[in-house]
């Protein structure tokens, strides 16, 4: 019978492996930490087997003491403060070196602990982990996401719009120089933005953690579980792939000449004047590092990825 | 215009493009719990994908898993050792060599010894061409070297395409390179920084569980392996290696506890059965992996641990009941060795081994 609810047996069974006896967890609360983790995969309620390779495959320890945390043992708490809490504490260093996320990390750890009412209860947030991840994991994930949504809300800038209707290269009339630049970067935007979107997810992935989070090499093989040489080999290939389909849009689709295609490319160089719009608003909106914007070191890792290549695109 | 010209620009837009604050899928955002599950691999396929290429059209998200980056240490990944086209000519050498190696070093089926606890073993894929009443106590047991042996024999058509992928890849990068200047300069550095693990390993993919083999075992173990590599060195003028890797492929192993009685064997892949009485009757183990499954080691009649593709580690502590243990790379695991249900050591096929004390809480990387 399909259902969210484990048998009796299931839950005296991973009872034990989670050693949840450690901390004198109710198996009736455990039991309802099982059904709340198939709850939350399960849409509708799964075949006895589905269910039974779910919860064989939760992280059953973590979840045992995230339960017992949350319902106040405090040997359990000793625990956690012990092995966990500063795994919280490194990832905010780490997210931010200079100290701005400590006070993300803290507030967490406020409501992980329950301090914080939740729809008219304390409730600790630790009721929250399903135990689909180790609970370190888990942590660290929920503090990237609180790091990341309070810079999102405190973004005072936002980029400037595309246009929409771009003229073609075919117009009759010749634009002067300088709009004539400008048409030429946004009908180059347009390309490189259709390109992209033919890429498959890894790489459109990969060039986004390159080129807008200016994560390092290693870091994305981290992410990606590869050696940063071949993050690097792919990251070329992926670039090769834009190019030739830029091309092939301009000559094709555009009826362009390799004069004029030429043109294109030389525009988004000469463009100076709306990249230094682009660096001023990242600049300005990311200049007080107090405010938990990554932004500043991205510029300086710009900056650096400029000068150790003498010859680098950002001319 | 020349084409690493056209090269600048491109990376010009691609930062202005793909810096923009823009969410082009229609979707739900990730939220930490499931950016969690998706790092250690514990979504569904479906879904794992969904939440992929969600993240890569997301800014938002991107930024999310951005920073989620930044907290996780830093575990050093080797390139894969036949990526390196210096070296790739010695992947088919090696392979053939070490199966010949193997193939001499393994006694016959039923001549072949217990394994003792620490060993590793890599179990080859039961095709269930025998039926459970063809494997009695007296049935072939693999000797600590069989693993290699299945590892290789399987491999060679798959690493000869890699192999042919990777000297292409290669080849066209050297010629792209006056016109990739950014990237041969970032590859530079990470191609000549030293790779120790891969460096010191036997440069092709059946090192590890050689390597793994080596390690710390009791005194019959250590003889029975010095007797083995008397054989390799005898071996290695033999020739015979594919006939012998072909039979040994197909040759159902088993992982053999302490106790001699106690047994466990992968079928199907994906699923892994036990057997209490030394392979006489085998009942089914409780274990959920999407992953193939290739290796195990078991060092007590209760305790067994397993490896498989995309770092999937499993233990189980009461013999029966497999759980999934956290490991920090999406690579494939060829080897293991434990000594207890906190410690083990496992080993990818590019020669990197990384270890627990803890049941997989943490792990340090290492020889």
């Amino acid at each position: 019978m399909s259902s969210w609810r484990p048998s009796d047996s299931a839950v005296t069974h991973l009872y034990q492996q989670s050693r949840a006896d450690r901390w004198s967890l109710p198996v009736a609360v455990f039991a309802a930490a099982l059904e709340r983790s198939a709850r939350k995969v399960f849409v509708t309620p799964p075949e006895p087997r589905d269910l039974e390779r779910l919860l064989g495959s939760l992280h059953l320890e973590d979840l045992a003491l995230a339960c017992a945390c949350a319902s106040g043992h405090e040997g359990a708490w000793e625990h956690f403060v012990r092995e966990h809490r500063p795994v919280l504490y490194r990832a905010a260093d780490a997210i931010d070196p200079t100290g701005g996320s400590r006070e993300l990390a803290d507030s967490l750890y406020g409501e992980l602990f329950g301090l914080v009412e939740r729809i008219g209860e304390r409730r600790s947030l630790l009721s929250y982990f399903h135990g689909r991840s180790s609970l370190s994991t888990w942590l660290r994930a929920v503090l990237a996401q609180r790091h990341v949504d309070r810079v999102r809300s405190t973004r005072r800038f936002e980029p400037l719009p595309e246009a929409e209707a771009t003229p073609s290269a075919r117009s009759e009339e010749r634009p002067q120089p300088q709009s004539r630049i400008s048409e030429y970067v946004q009908l180059m935007r347009r390309t490189v933005t259709a390109a992209i979107s033919r890429l498959p997810a890894k790489d459109r992935l990969r060039l986004g953690y390159y080129y807008a989070e200016d994560l390092t090499l290693a870091q994305i093989g981290r992410a990606l579980g590869e050696h940063e040489a071949t993050v690097s080999r792919n990251l070329a290939k992926a670039r090769r792939e834009i190019r030739t389909d830029v091309e092939r849009q301009l000559r094709d689709e555009e009826r362009m000449n390799p004069s004029q295609i030429d043109e294109c490319f030389e525009a988004v160089v000469e463009d100076v004047g709306s990249l230094d719009v682009s660096d001023l608003l990242g600049a300005a909106s990311d200049s007080p590092d107090s405010s938990g914007r990554p932004g500043s070191r991205r510029k300086d890792s710009r900056d650096k990825r400029s000068k150790e290549r003498p010859e680098g695109a950002s001319a | 215009m020349p084409e690493r010209d056209h090269d600048h620009s491109v990376e010009r837009l691609l930062r202005r493009v793909l810096s923009d604050d823009v969410t082009r899928l229609q979707g739900e955002c990730v939220d930490g719990e499931t950016l969690a599950a998706w790092t250690e691999g514990s979504l569904r396929a479906a879904d794992a994908a969904a939440v992929e290429r969600h993240v890569a059209d997301c800014a938002r998200c991107r930024a999310l898993m951005a920073s989620f980056v930044r907290t996780t240490p830093p575990v050093p990944v080797a390139e894969t050792l036949w990526r390196r086209w210096h070296l790739a000519w010695a992947v088919p050498l090696a392979t053939a060599a070490t199966a010949v190696a193997i193939w001499v070093a393994l006694p016959d089926n039923g001549a072949a010894p217990l394994t003792p606890a620490q060993e590793t073993n890599t179990l080859a894929r039961d095709e269930r061409s025998e039926s459970p009443s063809s494997a009695p106590a007296t049935e072939s047991v693999p000797a600590p070297a069989s693993p290699p042996a299945s590892a290789t024999a399987i491999r060679p058509q798959e690493e000869k395409a890699k192999l042919a992928e990777s000297t292409n890849n290669e080849t066209r990068q050297r010629t792209d390179r006056s016109a990739s200047r950014e990237f041969a300069d970032l590859q530079a550095p990470a191609a000549a920084s030293p790779v120790p693990q891969a460096e010191a390993s036997p440069p092709a993919a059946p090192a590890p569980p050689a390597a793994s083999v080596a390690a710390p075992t009791p005194a019959a173990a250590a003889a029975e392996r010095g007797e083995a590599d008397s054989k390799k060195e005898v071996a290695a003028n033999s020739g015979l290696a594919p006939l012998a890797a072909a039979r040994r492929a197909f040759a159902p192993n088993q992982i053999v506890a302490a106790d001699g009685t106690t047994r466990w064997r992968i079928v199907s892949g994906q699923q892994v059965e036990r057997s209490t009485n030394a392979g006489a009757n085998w009942t089914p183990a409780t274990i959920t992996s999407t992953d193939a499954l290739s290796a195990a080691a078991a060092p007590s009649a209760i305790v067994c641990w397993i490896v498989g593709a995309r770092g999937a580690v499993f233990v189980t502590t009461d013999g029966t009941r497999f759980v999934r243990v956290p490991f920090p790379e999406i690579i494939d695991l060829t080897s293991v060795s434990a000594t207890d249900a906190l410690t083990a050591t496992v080993s990818s096929a590019d020669g990197r081994s990384w270890r627990t004390t803890d049941q997989g809480k943490t792990w340090s990387s290492g020889r």
